[in-house]
Order: structure tokens, then sequence, then C-alpha cells
């Protein structure tokens, strides 16, 4: 199976004081936890509908979230990859400006999450995911948006 | 509830539960004989649960190829075939079809389970731990034969034929790597199952002595293997197929399968400790549980719905019944190893610091906690919905990154340390003579790369601790090849640890590309009209044409597109299960100091522009190449070494072993 190994001696049985290990592995996992909370709030990436940024937008404005609703107005000009359109619930609504390509699936009433943050009244979008499903009907409330969104295609 | 069986309406289906059952059977027999043969130390009845391992893989086997048949011969009776596949895919599709969903995923787990299952029952010697090895991997074998024939069985037939399937997911069509990466990744966690099976019958049987970690080496070394070009090549199907140039997201799918390698490769160092030195045997016992069960973790993750991802499969019952064998797993495990924590505590001494053993703890430590740290970053988001009530957050890469860097580093300055260091304890002053020139190669590099205008910190860190790396590999092969007379000799009477050089020195390439291809990536966004120039990044980009394609089961638009005078040609498939939605296949030109990436993103009906993506990443390609090294030496540690006769005190010269 395996190589003849060189005769090492074993390991002694010799009691040690496991104090440096245990305050070692303390330290350790205090530093661990203190980097991950400090950072995990930060990086944390809440999901809100523009009803709920409304409500939360001391907390929201210009931290990274991600928006999900419905289209509107959307003006898309494909030279210059300038994108602009609305994004409502029925209750709120709020402007949001992408640039980058579109494709041509993106239209009027469909839902859609985008990422990024905003800026004043804005929205700036970093990057956008369009879902589309076939037999699409216009969410009723807040709950039934947010399936509608998380079911991807 | 469950539609266990119905003759009416499928043959195919019928055939294939049946046979998933009559495995079911032979589970439950050779479950319960291994344990008798365990307990009442009769070999017979060991060797009947031995046998009964052969039936479970002929049942299983059957079962897959019944199924591989439906899907080949478009029979859409079969719920399965009906929901996830379609006549018009061509035959490779159909192939992949078998592991393209839950329930084929799952048979597939099952099938690969039962089959490492029966080459350890070729393996196994005839002593105390044949019966609760094999008894342990009945149970997982239970787990996963049972689920596929109840709560995710895919030969569940439907009432109503259709005349044809809904077709596969296309987003898995789109590149032949998916064919190879769901079948890589199983087998590495499959072949998790062999340990994880002789460390419960090492606990069982109270024989913690070393003989199980050697046996499971080599099992460990291939399933840790399968792994590595696993979740490399799903990257790389990232890479190529989701249009946005890079391969590693941090989704939840792709740390599910990143944890169980962290853990492994933890195991393949500290079982040498124990190999070497018999220490640290209750940790390799935990490591190798924990490896285990997050493989199954990852499994529930992503089919529950709990964490939200990119590729996150709703699978109804197949998540809580996951949870639940995990649960089983961690509770037994901890059981086990709680009842037999006095012979497991009894070799307390600690590693020296300054020691080869020192050097594999330390990295075992970083590596368990670059395991937790992944960890909590995918659960997070579940515990902010818990406490919070928000719904939906994510932790973006940066989390992850502050610490993956800082880690990663860690564990390259220890990788160029350990090999340096002998067992048991150096003397400072021999281990200061073996690093200078190591640091100073390492200085030496960082200087010139800074020279040179390199000024990210990261990337300075990354050359510096390669070089370094590299020479002390080198410096070591010299010396030991002086020792013993030329280079084949050593390597030929040492596989193992020129083997695992092989692989570091692949981990130092993947590094590279890891520092470069992350830190210096560019792209821009511009849309060519036909035969008009564009500067783009330094480059010129020319449409020179734009033409649809009908395929069998969808159309592609292809875009032919100049990049300073290189023809590039990228895809963007539609394909008819998928509606209208594009999937984009990029055109890539690879080379070793860096990819020309170009996506298409969206076209003009008529023909006249389309809107491109082109991004310029360095060094991409040396992650495929380093994973190839690190294959290629995880395989050469296998080979068995060829001892030249020569004396017996040259072979204990210190500090090269």
């Amino acid at each position: 199976m395996t190589a003849p190994l060189s005769p090492l001696p074993r390991a002694r049985q010799r009691r040690r004081s496991p104090w440096p290990a245990v305050l070692g592995v303390t330290a350790l996992v205090g530093l661990v936890g203190a980097i991950a909370f400090s950072n995990l709030n930060k990086s944390l990436e809440y999901f809100v509908t523009p009803t709920e940024y409304q409500q939360q937008r001391a907390d929201l404005e210009g931290r990274p979230i991600r928006i999900g609703g419905l289209v509107q107005n959307a003006q898309y000009d494909p030279q210059t990859l300038q994108l602009r359109f609305v994004v409502s619930d029925g209750g709120a609504s709020f402007p949001v400006q992408y640039t980058g390509a579109v494709s041509d699936l993106f239209k009027d009433n469909q839902g859609v999450v985008v990422r990024g943050q905003f800026q004043g009244g804005t929205f700036h979008a970093s990057d956008l995911v369009v879902k589309h499903s076939e037999e699409y009907r216009v969410p009723e409330t807040q709950a039934e948006l947010k399936d509608m969104l998380k079911t991807t295609p | 509830m469950l539609n266990l069986i119905s003759f009416s309406s499928s043959a195919a289906g019928a055939l294939g539960q049946l046979s998933l059952l009559g495995a079911l059977l032979f589970c439950l027999a050779g479950l319960g004989l291994a344990v008798l043969g365990g307990v009442c130390r009769d070999a017979r009845l060991t060797e009947a649960a031995r046998r009964a391992t052969w039936a479970v893989f002929a049942l299983t086997t059957l079962g897959t190829l019944v199924l591989l048949g439906a899907l080949l011969r478009d029979d859409f009776s079969v719920r399965y075939v009906a929901e996830h596949s379609m006549r018009a895919s061509p035959t490779w599709i159909k192939v992949t079809g078998l592991w393209g969903a839950l329930e084929g995923s799952i048979l597939l787990w099952a099938w690969l389970l039962a089959g490492f299952t029966f080459i350890l029952s070729l393996t196994l010697r005839r002593d105390a731990l044949r019966p609760w090895a094999l008894a342990t991997m009945f149970v997982s074998l239970l787990f996963f034969v049972g689920v596929c024939a109840t709560v995710a069985s895919p030969f569940t037939p439907l009432a109503a034929v259709p005349t044809d399937g809904r077709g596969p997911n296309p987003a898995l069509q789109n590149h032949w790597m998916m064919a190879v990466h769901p079948v890589l990744l199983y087998l590495g966690f499959v072949g998790l199952s062999v340990p994880f099976a002789y460390a419960v019958a090492a606990l069982v049987t109270g024989r913690l002595s070393d003989h199980w970690v050697v046996v499971t080496r080599r099992w460990t070394l291939v399933a840790w293997t399968f792994l590595t070009a696993a979740i490399v090549a799903g990257g790389w199907w990232s890479y190529e197929t989701l249009g946005w140039g890079g391969y590693w997201a941090w989704d939840p799918v792709e740390n599910a399968s990143f944890i169980p390698w962290l853990l492994t490769t933890a195991f393949l160092h500290s079982i040498q400790i124990q190999e070497r030195r018999g220490l640290m045997r209750s940790w390799n016992v935990w490591l190798i549980v924990l490896a285990y069960a997050s493989t199954v973790l990852g499994t529930f993750l992503n089919r529950s719905g709990i964490v939200q991802s990119v590729h996150a499969f709703a699978g109804g019952p197949v998540g809580p019944v996951f949870l639940g064998f995990l649960a089983l797993l961690l509770v037994l495990g901890t059981l086990l190893a709680a009842w037999r924590a006095p012979h497991l505590r009894d070799e307390a001494e600690l590693p020296g610091v300054l020691s080869r053993e020192g050097a594999f703890l330390a990295g075992n430590w970083l590596f368990v906690v670059f395991a937790v740290m992944v960890l909590v970053g995918t659960l997070f988001p579940t515990f902010v919905e818990a406490a919070q009530g928000r719904r939906d957050a994510s932790v973006g890469p940066a989390f992850y990154n502050a610490f993956a860097i800082p880690l990663g580093l860690g564990l390259l300055l220890l990788m160029g340390v350990g090999p340096l260091l002998p067992w048991r304890r150096a003397d400072g002053q021999g281990l200061w003579r073996a690093l200078r020139p190591l640091l100073a190669a390492g200085l030496g590099a960082a200087a010139l790369a800074f020279a040179l205008g390199v000024r990210h910190p990261g990337v300075l860190t990354t050359l510096a601790l390669s070089a370094y790396n590299l020479l002390g590999l080198g410096l070591l092969t010299v010396r030991a090849a002086r020792q013993a007379g030329g280079l084949a000799h050593t390597l030929r009477a040492q596989p193992r640890r020129y083997g695992a050089y092989l692989a570091h020195i692949g981990l130092v390439v993947v590094a590279l590309g890891l520092a470069y291809s992350g830190t210096y990536r560019r792209d821009a966004q511009a849309t060519l009209n036909l035969n008009r120039p564009v500067p783009l990044l330094a480059e010129r980009l020319e449409l020179t044409g734009l033409t649809t394609e009908t395929r069998s089961d969808g159309r592609s638009v292809v875009a032919r597109v100049r990049i300073d005078g290189q023809p590039y040609r990228a895809r963007l498939n539609t394909y008819v299960q998928g509606g209208n939605t594009p999937f984009p296949a990029p055109a890539v030109r690879y080379s070793l100091t860096g990819d020309t990436y170009l996506v298409v993103t969206a076209a003009d009906p008529g023909g006249q522009w389309a809107s491109v993506r082109l991004i310029e990443s360095p060094l991409v390609s040396w992650l495929w190449w380093g994973t190839l090294l690190i294959c290629l030496g995880a395989s050469v540690t296998l080979v068995n070494p060829v001892r030249a006769a020569r004396p017996a005190a040259a072979r204990l010269a210190p500090a090269t072993d």
C-alpha cells in the first residue's frame, strides 16, 4: 500500500499544558468573528420592493441593494447602451439608470430585479436580471411580487 | 402519497422502480447482516453483507440503464423524461439529461455510491473494521437509494403521455463542460463516503490505531482529485457560458462544493501527522465526519431553497430529507466520538511549533477557519431572515474576499515552510539557514514586479510567496537528487513526496492566475454597427457579419467580429424550451498571458448592429493548467515507491522526509 516509513519515534505520552493552544484558538476565533461580523453587515445586500425602500429609505440610501418590481416607461438606446426606466410595485416607483445592453425581452410590465444603489432619488444599477415568464400576469400583493421575482425560468 | 409503483402506465417506469426497490431491500438486508456480523464477530454474516453490495450495485446499475434507455428512446410515459428531455435534443444532451435534474442526479449519486461500495467490498481486508465499514456504507446507500425510490423517484409514471417532453434546462446544455462537472463532483462527494466509513468503523471497534488512516489515504486522495477537478470544471463552465467573464462568484452552490474541498484538503495533511507521529487522532475523526457531512449539507442547501442562489433548485420534500440525513451523520459521529473519547485522548502531546507537524496543524486551522467562514457567509442571509424578518438578503463577494485572500496567502506561506521542516522539531538555526534563500527569492520577485509597475499589494504578496515556494521545492528536490545519486532514483523512491510537490506547484500556478485575473481584469461594452470599427479597451473591434443559424433544438445568432484583425465568432443561443431567453456562448481566445473574451449581449433582428462586451483578463488559463498539475501531482502520490537497495543509514537522512 504505502512506502515503508522511516522509523520515527512515536510521540511520547507527555501532558503539556493545554492553555497555550486554548488561548491561541480563542484568539483566532475571536479575530475571525470580529472580521466576519463587521464585514457581514457592510456587505449584506438586502432585497426590497419600491414600497419597502420608501419605508426604509433612511437605512438603505447609498448602500448596495437589490430592488425588484415591474418595469415601466423603458427607454433604451442600443447605440449608446443607455437604459432608463421606472421600477414600480403599484405602491411606489423610482427611476432607474443603467448602462449596458439589454435584450429585446426587456419590456414594460416585465418583472425585473436590479442591483445597485440609490443616489438621491435615482437608482444607479450596476447590473440587472430580467425575469420573464411566458404566462405573465401583474402580481397583486408584495408577497406575490416577490414570489414572481424569485421564480427563475 | 408516494406512488411507489404502478404497472399500468409505464413499463420502463415500473422496471426502474422495481430495480430501485430491490436495491433498497438489499441495502436493508446488507445493513442488518453487516451489523450482526460486527456484533457477533461472525465472518459468514459479514461475507453475506459483502455480497449484498454486489446486488445493490447490479440493481442500481439496472435502474440507471433503464432511465438512460427511457431518455434515449424518448419514452415520455416516465415523468422525469417528459419533464427534462425532448425529441429534438442531440443524443449527448439526452445522455446528460440523466443527471440534469434533481431526481436523476440523486440516482447517479446512488449508483456511484453503489459502485464505490462494490470496489470497497473487493479491497476490504478481513479484519475487525470490515463489517462496520460495510455497515456505514450501507447507511449512506440506504439513504440515497431510499430517496431515489421514494420522495425523488425518477420513475414516477405519467397518466397521460405527452407527444414531446419539456426539454432540458437550456443553461445546462449550452456547454459540454456541464456533462462533465456534475459527474466529477459526485465522484468526489461519493468518494468521501469511504474514508468516513473507515473512520466510523475505527470508532466502533475502538481500533483507532493508525491502520484506518493508512488505508483511507488513497481513497481520500482519489475523491479529493475528483473534487478539485469538479470545482474547477464548474468555474470553467461559468466562465464559458454565463458571459460575465468570471469563474467564481461565491454563489451558495459553489460554496457547497468548496467547503468539503477545504475540509478534505485539511484531512489529507492531518492524516500524515497521525501516520508518522500518531498524533491528532480525534482531530482526524472529526475532520472526516465533518467533510462527509458537508457534502450532504451542500446538497441540502441547494435543494431546499433556504438560500437564494443563481442555480438553487427547489426540490420539494428532498431538502428536509437531506437535512435529516445531515443531522443523523453529525449526531452519529458526535456520539461515537464522545463514546470513544478516552481512546482518542490518549495522545495529548501537541506538535512542536517548529516542525513539519506544527506547520500541518497550523495549515489545518486555516483550512477549518476558511471552511467555517464560507459556511457563515452562505448561511448568513438565512440568519438575517430569521432574526430581522428581511427576506432574500445576500452576501456579496466583498465579504468573502476580505477573508479568502489573507487566508489563502497564509496557506501559501505555510505551504512553503512545511516541506522544509523536519518531523518532530527543527532547530531555529537550521531553519533560518534554509529559509534565507527563499525569503531572498520572494523579496527579489516582489521587487522586480514593483520595478515593472505592479503596485497591487495582494498581487505583490502572491508573487513573492510563489517565488519562495517554487525555489523551496526546487532546492529540496535538487538536494534529495544529489543524495540519492540522480533525480530518477529519488522520484521512484518517493512518489508521494514529489507528487505532493507537483500538486503544490500547481497550486502556486492557480494562485498566480487568481491574483492576476482577479486584479487586472478589464471590461467594456459597446454597440458595433456593421463594418464600422470601434475602439474599445485599446483594441479595434469591427462587426463583419451577423447571421442566424437554425439548430434542431433552437436558433443561434452568430456575430463575426474582428478584434485587431483576429476573427471571433460569438453566439447567442436560444432554445425551443427556453422561450426567447438568449444564452450567450462567448468567443474566447485563450493564451498563457491572458484571455480575450467577447460576448454578444444583444443583436439587432435586422442584422445591422450587435451589442458586445469585451473582457480582457490576464492569466486566466493558469487556473486550468495549474489544476491539471494539481491532479497530476495527486495521481503521482498514488504510485507505489520503488526502493533502491541502499544502506538504511542514507535513507534516514534527517530533514528530508
